[in-house]
């Protein structure tokens, strides 16, 4: 079985290089030609066109397109991916920077989704085709339905401007680094909770739905039927048959939400000033800052493939019945 | 067998329950905590009073903690007060122009027909390491600023240095440090900008002499500066938050009353705007017209405060075919086949109710354009000048007058087989722009003139602008506080790049050129005032409005003074009132 895992993982992992490979040379070649230029924040009357012109040349952007291509692969080849055009840093240095924040934000979201949307749907399946089920589907879909901004502003403005009992922004207070180790976690969770929320509700809304579905499937089966028949008490039926059965497809999802969530959540950071992946990546799309779209490209791309990975290993140790081929 | 095992696990998970129970009680307890806990410590590890300190809210993050590089706004101001030079410059609003007093020059005085400027150096400045601050420094920082292999982009700053004999530009040779105090500044020749081209940030010598030139832009010195100003950097986190501490060491002119300074890396707009009135943030820039008013009723702790009228929006009617111009690389200057004639651009200007967007849209921070010297410059600025009127009566007349009458009766304007049909274009997310393109679309309409809004990424916008894509679009300058204006409305438009309009006038070129001959630019006054008169006859564009920045501002900070040098100018005259300290940040 583990030797049968081990195998599945580096095959997948060899078919996932030139499955990278094939998207940084379409990101690439899409970014050199869309129109807009590097130095565009440079076009003002103060500064000499001679300026612009020199840092375009430093920047290479003058190279056939080609050139360009191979200059930067084999650089990348040699774990060099170049100089940020905007930040005027090493673009592994800039990623490193924010790519933490957005794990610990993604890993929250999908934890709070996870726990939230399994009580709820599990709640709902417990209360089959009664007002509570309804009721819950109801809120479920307007949840799921949601747009990602307006849960923020909604959560900003009750929980934070409103009561004021979460901070509206950012990562951690001001001066935080004095705090003690306790209170530094604090500050950091109550930094944490709405923007893990925001991205966590309208989730949960659709692993309840799925959970809820699942459960009700699973509720039909024989072997709950033998147990039921056994003698067994519905805990134990739903929290040792059921669950692991139904979770199944809810693994899945959370597997490939995952690596999107890696991948950064612009909306969300942007709105809570949090300085994830989705807000570099935006930002070096906006000044052209090539290096960096690449830099962000091959991380996202990597956490993706990665988060399908985890989602397939997941679901095979979940139900053994799955063979990883 | 079956049954017993499970029964044996469902009391394992019993128990598990149990803990869970434990557990909940625990989240209850650390839910409590977090609603409960204060967490913005009093005092630092070193005793100081953390109270003490002022939050600007700012939309992007610093770039490069080096003057040489830098190019975002914020990370101009920090540089600022990181990098003081030779000289402190004001503005003095009475007579519109700008001043000088010493900063880290005590004295200067101008020799050999003003080509020369020879400035005596403080001797008590020193860098935050303890080095002194000397002639070298100045010497050498200008060598980098010229430099080519750094590409800095003030390179044009030493432009007007003294060349060599093979034309060639000597930085060393034309910044001499004569001794320890004393530098001397060598001009080709004498012009009005010498002090405003002086003033550039220094740089300690000590720490750049032994940095590699190319590659310059990487160096991690560029986030670690060595400051000899009213402040340091005590932390950067990238995209977060960047803290300036009071330099006790500094003498140019002395340590911030403030014990920090801290910038807050927030990009959204409403959320900058909510932690303003709700005391997160003591500074917000940029607040929007449309949140002004009701920032100045409904939040009494907050001072609103203008920049200055440096800013102005136009529509710019493309005034050659542009067309023909690219597609003959320059050498094909013909009229544009709509905007091409003044009388034209005077209709447009006639049928655009500028009066009412400035009432509706800028309320009192707004004032009608009438061309591209702003009011802040008393001594140039042409007063006798009023704006044109609203009207479209006469707007129809002199469009008929030239020849453009609706012939085939289907609605639009046509001359000659050419319909008066264009697209403006303007910038994606600026939405006063879109207001006002929409309203202009209507007006124009209404004289049969047919009009598209485009809206486009402002990174493809630039460029496009550049190489005279455009027939007609809306766009604004910040105008410098040196009166140049001659990359933008000479007529050489290799030289003017930013003549985006290609206006080409032989009289105004005269004017141009003749700024930079004058001893002092307000010699040159009545010129511009004709330069202004040109352009009112011609409507090269038609001016919008001069538009006033506004700053948002708590109460509880004390000794700003805001105006058109910026947010951050002299920042370290700012302190906290002794009694908002104790009470809340509100």
């Amino acid at each position: 079985m583990y030797h049968a895992m081990s195998l599945y993982i580096v095959k997948r992992i060899v078919i996932a290089i030139p499955v990278i490979v094939g998207i940084v040379t379409l990101v690439f070649v899409l970014s050199r030609v869309a129109p807009g230029d590097p130095v565009t924040h440079l076009y003002s009357p103060t500064i000499s066109t001679t300026a612009v012109e020199q840092l375009r040349e430093e920047f290479g952007l003058e190279r056939p397109l080609l050139q360009q291509f191979i200059d930067w692969i084999s650089h990348v080849a040699r774990g060099d991916f170049g100089i940020s055009y905007s930040h005027h840093r090493p673009v592994h240095a800039v990623i490193l920077d924010v790519l933490p924040n957005t794990i610990l934000l993604g890993l929250a979201a999908i934890a709070i989704e996870f726990v939230l949307g399994c009580l709820i749907g599990a709640w709902a399946a417990h209360h089959h085709n009664s007002f509570i089920d309804r009721m819950v589907s109801g809120v479920g879909l307007v949840m799921y339905t949601m747009p990602t901004f307006w849960v923020g502003l909604l959560l900003l403005y009750l929980l934070s401007y409103t009561l004021g009992a979460f901070p509206s922004s950012q990562i951690l207070s001001i001066h935080a680094e004095h705090l003690s180790s306790l209170a530094y976690t604090v500050d950091l969770l109550k930094h944490l909770a709405l923007p893990a929320l925001t991205i966590a509700i309208p989730g949960s809304a659709g692993i309840a739905r799925f959970m809820r579905s699942s459960l009700i499937n699973v509720d039909n089966e024989d072997y709950i039927l033998a147990a039921r028949s056994m003698g067994i008490n519905q805990r134990t039926i739903s929290l040792f048959y059921k669950l692991p059965n139904a979770l199944t497809p809810v693994i899945t999802i959370l597997g490939l939400e995952l690596g999107t969530l890696m991948a950064g959540a612009l909306v969300t950071e942007t709105i809570f000033a949090w300085p994830g992946m989705g807000r570099l990546t935006v930002m070096a799309i906006f000044s052209r800052d090539y290096p960096l779209i690449m830099g962000c490209t091959i991380v996202a791309g990597t956490v993706v493939i990665l988060g399908n990975l985890i989602a397939d290993i997941l679901y095979a140790t979940i139900d053994p019945r799955v063979r990883l081929v | 067998m079956e049954h017993g095992r499970l029964q044996s696990q469902l009391l394992d998970k019993h128990r598990g329950f149990i803990v869970l129970s434990n557990a909940r009680i625990l989240l209850a307890l650390t839910f409590l905590l977090i609603l409960l806990s204060g967490c913005t410590p009093k005092k630092g590890p070193d005793g100081s009073d953390l109270r003490k300190y002022v939050i600007i809210a700012v939309e992007g993050d610093v770039d490069s903690f080096n003057p040489l590089f830098a190019q975002e706004v914020t990370a101009g101001e920090i540089n600022d007060l990181f990098f003081p030079g030779l000289m402190d410059a004001r503005f003095d609003t009475s007579k519109g122009e700008l001043a000088y007093y010493p900063m880290l020059a005590t004295s200067w005085e101008f020799n050999n027909n003003n080509r020369d400027i020879v400035f005596h150096l403080r001797t008590d400045a020193q860098w935050a390491d303890g080095n002194p601050v000397t002639a070298r420094d100045v010497q050498l920082s200008y060598e980098l600023y010229g430099d080519t292999a750094v590409a800095s982009i003030r390179q044009s700053s030493v432009e007007r240095l003294r060349k060599r004999e093979d034309g060639d530009l000597d930085v060393h040779g034309a910044v001499e440090a004569f001794n320890d105090s004393t530098v001397i500044f060598h001009f080709e020749d004498s012009y009005p900008g010498q002090l405003f081209d002086v003033g550039l940030p220094i740089l300690p010598v000590h720490i750049f002499e032994k940095l590699q030139r190319r590659g310059l832009r990487e160096d991690p010195i560029n986030r670690n500066p060595m400051s000899c100003g009213s402040f340091i950097l005590k932390s950067w986190k990238p995209m977060q938050e960047i803290v300036l501490e009071s330099n006790q060491r500094s003498k140019v002119p002395y340590p911030a009353k403030l014990s920090q300074l801290i910038f807050r890396v927030i990009p959204d707009y409403r959320s900058r705007l909510a932690q303003l009135r709700s005391g997160e943030v003591d500074i917000v820039e940029d607040i929007r017209l449309e949140d002004a008013v009701e920032l100045e009723t409904s939040s009494p702790h907050i001072q609103l405060h203008t920049l200055g009228e440096r800013f102005y929006d136009a529509i710019n009617w493309n005034n050659i075919d542009q067309e023909k111009y690219r597609t003959s690389g320059g050498k094909t200057i013909r009229p544009h086949p709509l905007f091409g004639s003044s009388t034209v651009r005077r209709a447009l200007t006639l049928a655009i109710n500028r009066r009412e967007i400035v009432q509706s849209y800028l309320k009192s921070y707004g004032r009608e354009a009438i061309g591209p010297i702003s009011p802040l410059f008393r001594w140039a600025y042409n007063d006798t000048l009023q704006p044109l009127p609203y009207d479209p009566v006469l707007a129809k007349h002199l469009l008929a007058e030239e020849g453009w009458r609706d012939s085939n009766g289907d609605g639009v304007l046509d001359k000659n087989g050419r319909k008066f049909e264009f697209a403006l274009k303007i910038t994606a997310g600026n939405q006063l722009r879109s207001t006002i393109a929409s309203i202009v679309q209507h007006q124009l309409s209404a004289l049969k003139i047919s009009m598209k809004i485009e809206q486009v990424e402002r990174s493809v916008f630039w460029p496009d602008l550049m190489e005279k894509k455009y027939d007609a679009f809306i766009a604004g300058f910040y105008v410098p506080l040196q009166m140049q204006l001659d990359e933008l409305w000479g007529s050489d438009l290799n030289r003017s790049p930013f003549n985006l309009v290609s206006f080409r006038n032989k009289r105004v070129d005269e004017i141009l050129r003749g700024a930079k001959r004058v001893a002092k630019e307000t010699d040159h006054a009545s010129a511009w005032k004709e330069f202004q008169e040109i352009l009112y006859r011609e409507q090269p564009c038609t001016f919008l409005y001069w538009m006033n920045s506004l700053v948002g501002i708590n109460k509880r900070v004390r000794g700003t003074t805001i105006g058109v040098l910026g947010l951050t100018h002299h920042a370290w005259e700012w302190y906290v009132d002794e009694t908002d300290i104790k009470g809340k940040r509100k």
